[in-house]
Order: structure tokens, then sequence, then C-alpha cells
């Protein structure tokens, strides 16, 4: 199957051109495959990130015909079009052709303290989480985040104000703000509240619900918070 | 959980949400200017029956009670969204947003469309 | 319930108080009578209504909520746009609360040669 890929690429000028490619594509042929055998075929200086290949890492996000994607997880037979069209993700600094820095979505996420601040950093007793608490019914699913910038790139509210904290962010504040072993809650929901940057941006487009590779329903974890920021001064006790 | 099949280049089907944004925010804007003509408008009962009979004169058209039907359409969907946005922000989980869309889209918007534009029609522009 | 969750709150109220009252509104100016259902909104056909008291006053809240309604999402819409920076929607805000008292005197003026 011969399919056509056309890739958005940097130029030296600081402008970007899109190139054409047409590959020998097998059935079983995922964007990343498509990728590599454009660099090994046609032209070797095509700049792209990956590691794993399999999905779990979240290093080679791409935009695929303008949606936000895995290039390992979304197959080329997934797409209804003949044309293949890959971009750099938006909202990231390009570094180089499919290539961005996840500088501004790592800024943010650092705002969250996404480190756990536990009361006993020495503990040696194991801590037990009910099945039934609000941590282990959140966590479960939502703690799959592969902090691969997807959702970063496909939400409509960062597409004009970066100073949004961004889906990804506020998941892993709530799986923070839930945990029982930590102490950090306080700083966490200052910035979460914050009106202009914080969960209050949110504007419901479930983007990001759409584009995340493991499925994590972000918009429920904004959701969650509002809600508790409302009633509860977000103490978030359950 | 497998993430949804995207039809790529009508990618506005499965961003069901960021369609939703969009008519809520143009209509949103629609609406505040539709206010502000309204308020101009109403604000002349004051001058009495002559300033008020003449500044509604500009409306007396079928044009502008087609565009009053428009109107109608403009509130539906902006006041439809506004109730999906609420069920949402009540604790409804995603995986039911695309459905909750289509359901009001499809029932209430049409339902209360023709319910009133369809009497507003024929009284007001075909049986003049 | 910090300010910004009051904020967020106060626009999902509003617009539920909305629905209704447009309802309403649509009703008494385009159903209730016979000039009205044929498009005709002249003085006569309304002044039994506005004069009413109890009328003024549904008419009037309407106003106020659809002015906080619309004017918040405008605000809203100001703040999407993170490059008018803190201090910009700090002027933003004012120029907005100013512009809404202004358009609701405006409003609620119409009705005070009744």
């Amino acid at each position: 199957m011969n399919k056509r890929i056309f890739i958005r690429r940097s130029s030296d000028n600081g402008k970007s051109l899109v190139q054409s490619f047409t590959i020998e594509a097998r059935p079983e042929f995922t964007v990343l495959d498509a990728l590599f055998t454009v660099q090994h075929q046609h032209d070797p200086s095509l700049a792209f990130r990956c590691s794993c290949r399999v999905g779990m890492c979240g290093t080679c996000g791409v935009q695929v015909n303008g949606v936000s994607r895995l290039a390992c997880k979304t197959r080329l037979n997934q797409i209804e079009e003949n044309d293949v069209f890959l971009s750099p993700l938006p909202h990231f600094k390009v570094i180089r052709d499919l290539a961005v820095s996840l500088a501004p979505f790592f800024e943010q996420w650092k705002k969250v303290l996404p480190r756990l601040r536990p009361r006993d950093a020495d503990a040696e007793e194991l801590a037990i989480i009910p099945a039934t608490s609000a941590y282990a019914e959140h966590s479960e699913g939502k703690r799959d985040c592969l902090t691969c910038g997807l959702c970063f790139a496909a939400c409509g509210v960062l597409a004009t104000s970066q100073q949004y904290l961004g889906p990804a962010a506020i998941n892993k504040a709530l799986l923070r703000v839930l945990d029982p072993r930590d102490t950090a809650k306080s700083e966490r929901l200052e910035v979460v509240n914050c009106s202009r940057d914080g969960v209050w941006r949110c504007h419901t487009q479930f983007n990001c619900v759409t584009v995340c590779p493991k499925g994590i329903d972000l918009t429920d974890s904004i959701g969650f918070f509002k809600r508790n920021l409302l009633f509860k001064g977000g103490s978030l006790d359950s | 959980m497998t993430p949804p099949r995207i039809l790529f280049r009508t990618y506005v089907v499965p961003l069901v949400g960021m369609t939703a944004f969009w008519i809520q925010r143009v209509t949103g804007l629609l609406l505040l200017f539709y206010l502000l003509i309204h308020v101009e408008t109403v604000h002349h009962i004051s001058g009495g029956q002559a300033a008020f009979d003449g500044a509604m004169a500009t409306f007396h058209n079928p044009f502008f009670r087609l565009l009053e039907i428009g109107l109608l359409l403009v509130v539906i969907l902006h006041a439809l969204n506004g109730v999906r946005i609420i069920i949402i922000d009540a604790g409804v989980r995603s995986k039911h947003h695309r459905k909750l869309f289509w359901a009001l889209a499809v029932i209430g918007g049409l339902a209360i469309f023709i319910a009133g534009a369809l009497p507003m029609f024929l009284n007001s522009v075909v049986r003049r | 319930m910090s300010r910004n969750a009051f904020a967020w709150y106060m626009q999902r109220i509003t617009g539920a108080l909305l629905v209704p009252l447009l309802i309403a509104h649509f009703w008494v100016e385009h159903f209730m009578s016979k000039e009205l259902l044929r498009g005709d909104l002249t003085y006569t056909a309304i002044l039994a209504r506005i004069s009413n008291p109890a009328w003024q006053a549904i008419d009037i809240s309407f106003l106020l909520v659809a002015l906080y309604h619309g004017l918040n999402g405008f605000y809203n819409i100001l703040l999407d746009y993170g490059k008018i920076g803190r201090r910009g929607a700090n002027v933003a805000l004012t120029l907005i609360v100013a512009v809404g008292v202004a358009w609701a005197v405006w409003g609620v003026l119409a009705f005070h040669n009744l």
C-alpha cells in the first residue's frame, strides 16, 4: 500500500515548510513506523522524538491530521483520508522538524508541586489506602499519565493563555491532594484555585479527554476540583 | 481503555466538546450584542407611545421577523448548551458528554425551535 | 467559597435563572395576545403589562441577571486571552463593571415615565 506522508519541517531561515514523501506502507504500520521509513529511505535528516515505541513513555507526540496523537499508538489504517499530514505539537517551541520542547508543559507541571510530600519520609510501615476511599477511586485510571503533553497541545484554553495550568498538571495535583500521606495540600490548592490560571479557566471542551492516549478522564479531575473548592473550601475530605 | 477512533479530517465530530464551546462563545457574544440593541429600543418606552412605536417601526418587516426567529435559534443553542454545561459540572462523567450533547441538540433544540419558530413564522411572516 | 469559586458558581446560577425568565419573556412578548402573536409589538399592546409594578420587577431582575451573566461571560473571554496580564484583567474588570452599571440604569430608566 502506497501512502503519502506530508511533514511540516523547520528550515534554516526559521520558517516551516511542508514536504511530502510516498512510502510503501505495510498494513500494520503506525505513524512512527512511517516516520522511520521516511528517515531510512528518503531523508536521514528528518527529526522526531521517540523512545519506547509501545505507547508507555509519551515521547512521540505529534499532530496527525490536526489531532494530537502518539505516533506509535496511531496506525495508518486508522486514518480515514488517503493523505497523512504530520506537524509538531502546537503550543510548544519547535526544536527541529517534529521535535518540540515540552518545557512549557513541565513549567506548569512543577507549579502544582508534583512530588509527594509525605508526613513521614522515613516511614517503615506501608500506608493503607482503603479501596473505597476517594484517592483509590480517582487514582484508578488517573495515575497512568505519561506526561506526553498531548492534552496540553489539544487544550483550547492553552491556545490563547499559556499561563493556564493545563489538564495533566491539574490531574496530578488531584492525585497528590487526595493522597492521605501528603502534607502539601494547601499549597497545591492555592495554585489550582487561581482565577486566571487554575481550574476555573477550564471550559469543559473535552479535547484533553479525547486525545489522552491513556484514556484519562481529565475533565472529571478538573470538575472534581471545582465542585470541592466550591462547597468544601477545597478540603477534599471524603 | 481504547481511545476513541478518530475520523481525522472531520475531527470536529469527535471533538464535540470543542464544537459546543464555540457555539456557546459565539452565541454568547451575539446575545450580549442583542441585549445592547434591545435595551436601546426598550428605552424608548420612557419617551411615550410615539417614540416607542417609532423606534419599533424599523423592525416591523419580514426581514426582521425572520431575524427574530434566528434570535430564537441563537437563544436555544446557548440555553441548551448552558444546561449541558451545568449537568457536566454537576458531575456527569466525560464518557457520557457526547450522548448528552446530541440528546439535547436533537430532542430539545428541535422541539422548542419548532414549537416557537413555527407559530412565529406562520403568524408574523406568512399571514400578513 | 473563594472569590473565584463564587464567580464561577454565579455564572451557573444566573444561567439557570435565565432559562425560566427567558421562556416567560418570550411567551409574554410573542404569544400572550393576538397582536403580539402577529408580531405587532406596539406601545398599546404592551402598556398594560409594563405599567404593572410586578412585571416591572420581573423585567428589571431579568435585565440585571442577564447583564451579570453576559458581562461576566465577556470578562471570562478576556481572561482566556492571557496576554492582558494581571493588571490588564483588573482594568478590564473595572471597565466592565462601570459599563454594566450604566447599562442597567439605562434599561431601568425605560420605565420611569409610566
